[in-house]
């Protein structure tokens, strides 16, 4: 059955907004119209597919224990918490400020120390709900205590259709799980599809995530997660996206353990009128906790980008770390780039940094360009080709590369021949 | 030399932001000769270079570039490049997000008896970097990011070797390396010699590169004119006694003609603007044109 068009709109918001004439806030992600439902996802994870853990009981767990150590603790006079949570919001006295929508919200929060009502993905929950449809149920892909774990999840979907992923991962404590997922399509008529995905490290645990976005240039694709990280947890994402004609691909982490780690590593390029929207939220609680999110990206033709990236500071993270840096190349002077880096912070004893490097492809770098003989439109191929040879080189698997390859051989003549 | 040469320039003027830098320039190279350019700094060299290349900053106001028969003088650099000119840079840019070995399959592509499939040109390229004594792992490396000084002339002679351009423009590859790396660049220079029998216009201040090479011509420049040529016996005349004789002579010979140009007809306004602001020079304006001073028609002495 064909399924009317929708825009979910407010997808992948900023936590705390900037000026809404900026138009970064959010994006409205536009379903296309008379797409058939069809779940198309396959799962290779051996022994990880699992029916007997869930990612509630992983987070339950943490829950107990947290709050059993916040037992018998002093209680929190700062006047945030009067004015969030007092009679009148603290009206009556004179020294409990004002707070915003963003702070009380912040600071309800943080009083009831609430992991599973905290949870967030980073493109939402409107367009995780219709994912979740999509996919028709979650599959829960779990390594035990101490083991190693991988799992490969492919994602596609044809013309006039609607695929979707829904999946959970629990790294118990001590365990290693290395997981690719592939979003790929080569549809040539407007199609969707997307996958969301709650990941659970456990203490000491060890998760690796390679996301490969390779859709073809009328396919709408979204990529929605959200972490948990207990102690010492550490966590690599790699998000590579290449194709579509828009992607969302949105990362939301709760660095609830003290020392855990997220490092996010973005590489993109967009083409032509392709749009690219990214979203990343990373929520410091835990002590001594540290996140590092990297983005490298090349845009040509008339293609747009927003990428927001928000660090969250929260009170109680002391000793935390976070950084945000990004690169973008603009090889056109038709790119829309728009980049929010966004530092929240309610912590003295932490450190935020964030920087980024944009810009276009400057003139000595074209003469030195054509000095060997390459034209301005050769130059600007050549730093697509650029970065699509890295990511052809850097695939996780032989399926990966190929799709990688066959998206190259679509933007560049000969792709193939050239990195045999 | 042949008849016809390789490179004709003449009459070459060029100049960036109204300032003239090449003034008249003339300069033939043939076909498998080695032309040394030389000079002090600031004298026009590298710019020189870069005019022959089509570097869009500089304008030619005057001449020609003719190279293997063709007037190039109004060719975008890649179409000069594909022609079979070739300029290494003084400092070579770096570009952020492009591996050499990326690049280097870029500028061969389309080139015909150059372009070549993955693995051929792999090996071809691994090749050149042994004979230039280079570590391959640069040709994962982001073009120029990172490398030193030396890494990145042997890049530039890698190119060289690479695209076997039939004439080629050294500006000051040897500047600025070590013994070692000077070596591993007269090497390139030989390898390139004996592989095309292309011509070299090599621009440099140091004589030792040019002890290996057999030189056809040298060309002193000054102010941004050839005040010079001769054989290579200039070179080992240059090394005793420097430039100091061009400059001057170059100075005498610009003052002489400076006295015997004509005065030159200058707009009073300007004359009297020279260190006025914008608003003030408007008023002057106002004020002669309200006093019947017509613009141009007074004169001023020999311009110092």
């Amino acid at each position: 059955m064909k399924m009317p068009g929708m825009t979910i709109r407010h997808a992948s918001a900023m936590p705390a907004p900037t000026w809404s004439w900026l138009k970064m806030n959010d994006v409205a992600i536009r379903i296309p119209d008379d797409l058939e439902r069809n779940c198309q996802v396959e799962i290779e994870a051996g022994d990880a597919l699992d029916n007997t853990t869930s990612f509630e009981g992983s987070v339950a767990a943490l829950q107990e224990r947290i709050d059993a150590e916040r037992q018998g603790g002093q209680a929190d006079g700062r006047a945030m918490i009067t004015a969030a949570t007092g009679a009148d919001r603290g009206a009556e006295e004179l020294d409990i400020p004002a707070l915003s929508t963003y702070e009380h919200r912040a600071v309800l929060s943080e009083v009831s120390c609430d992991i599973a009502s905290d949870f967030e993905t980073g493109v939402g929950v409107d367009m995780r709900a219709y994912l979740n449809f999509l996919a028709g149920g979650t599959a829960v892909l779990a390594a035990e205590e101490g083991e190693k774990a991988a799992a490969t999840v492919r994602v596609t979907t044809h013309e006039g259709e609607a695929s979707g992923a829904s999946f959970d991962i629990v790294a118990a404590p001590r365990s290693t799980f290395s997981v690719v997922l592939s979003l790929d399509s080569a549809a040539d008529g407007p199609a969707f599809m997307g996958s969301t995905m709650r990941v659970f490290a456990g203490a000491d645990s060890r998760v690796d995530i390679t996301v490969y976005l390779t859709a073809s240039d009328a396919v709408t694709c979204v990529e929605d997660s959200g972490f948990v990280l207990d102690e010492g947890a550490r966590v690599n994402v790699r998000h590579v996206v290449l194709g579509g004609a828009f992607t969302a691909t949105g990362l939301a982490a709760d660095l609830r353990g003290d020392r855990s780690r997220i490092d996010v590593d973005t590489s993109y390029l967009a083409a032509g009128e392709q749009q690219r929207d990214f979203n990343y939220i990373i929520r410091h609680r835990g002590r001594k906790t540290v996140s590092n999110m990297d983005a490298n990206g090349v845009l040509t033709g008339t293609s747009r980008k927003c990428l927001r990236g928000t660090i969250d500071l929260i009170h109680g993270a002391k000793g935390a770390q976070g950084n945000e840096r990004e690169t973008v190349l603009l090889a056109s002077k038709g790119v829309d780039n728009k980049t929010v880096p966004n530092i929240l912070c309610d912590e003295d004893d932490v450190a935020g940094n964030h920087g980024a490097t944009i810009g276009h492809v400057r003139p000595e770098q074209l003469f030195y360009a054509a000095c060997r003989g390459l034209s301005q439109k050769q130059a600007e191929a050549l730093f697509l080709s650029a970065k699509l040879e890295d990511a052809a080189l850097q695939a996780p698997n032989d399926e990966v590369r190929a799709n990688v390859v066959r998206l190259g051989n679509q933007i560049i003549p000969h792709f193939e021949e050239e990195i045999a | 030399m042949s008849a016809t040469p390789l490179l004709d320039i003449a009459g070459l003027t060029a100049s960036v932001d109204e300032k003239t830098i090449l003034q008249g320039i003339d300069l033939a190279v043939g076909a498998g000769e080695t032309h040394v350019l030389m000079g002090p700094n600031g004298a026009g060299k590298s710019t020189m270079g870069h005019v022959i290349m089509g570097d869009p900053v500089y304008t030619v106001n005057e001449g020609t570039i003719t190279f293997d028969g063709a007037d190039i003088t109004d060719l975008s650099p890649d179409k000069r490049s594909r022609a079979g000119l070739f300029l290494s840079f003084q400092a070579p840019v770096e570009i952020p997000g492009v591996p050499l070995s990326s690049f280097l399959r870029a500028t061969v592509a389309g080139r015909p008896g150059l372009e070549m499939k993955g693995k051929e040109f792999r090996r071809r390229v691994k090749e050149l970097a042994a004979e230039l004594d280079m570590d391959t792992a640069y040709l994962n490396r982001e073009l120029g990011v990172g490398f030193s000084g030396g890494e990145k002339k042997k890049v530039e002679m890698l190119q060289l070797l690479l695209l076997q351009p039939k004439l080629a423009i050294l500006d000051e590859t040897d500047s600025g390396l070590d013994v070692d790396a000077l070596g591993v660049v007269s090497r390139g220079m030989d390898a390139y010699r004996k592989s095309t029998d292309g011509s070299l216009v090599i621009i440099t201040h140091n004589t030792r590169i040019l002890e290996h090479l057999d030189v056809d011509r040298v060309h002193v420049m000054v102010g941004g004119r050839i005040v010079r040529e001769d054989d290579a016996s200039l070179i080992p005349w240059i090394d005793a006694n420097g430039f100091d004789s061009f400059e001057r002579e170059a100075a005498a010979q610009l003052a002489a003609e400076r006295e015997a140009k004509p005065a030159v007809a200058v707009d009073p306004v300007r004359a009297a603007s020279m260190n006025l602001g914008a608003g003030m020079v408007q008023s002057l304006r106002a004020t002669l044109d309200a006093n019947g001073a017509a613009c141009g028609s007074a004169s001023t002495g020999t311009a110092q």
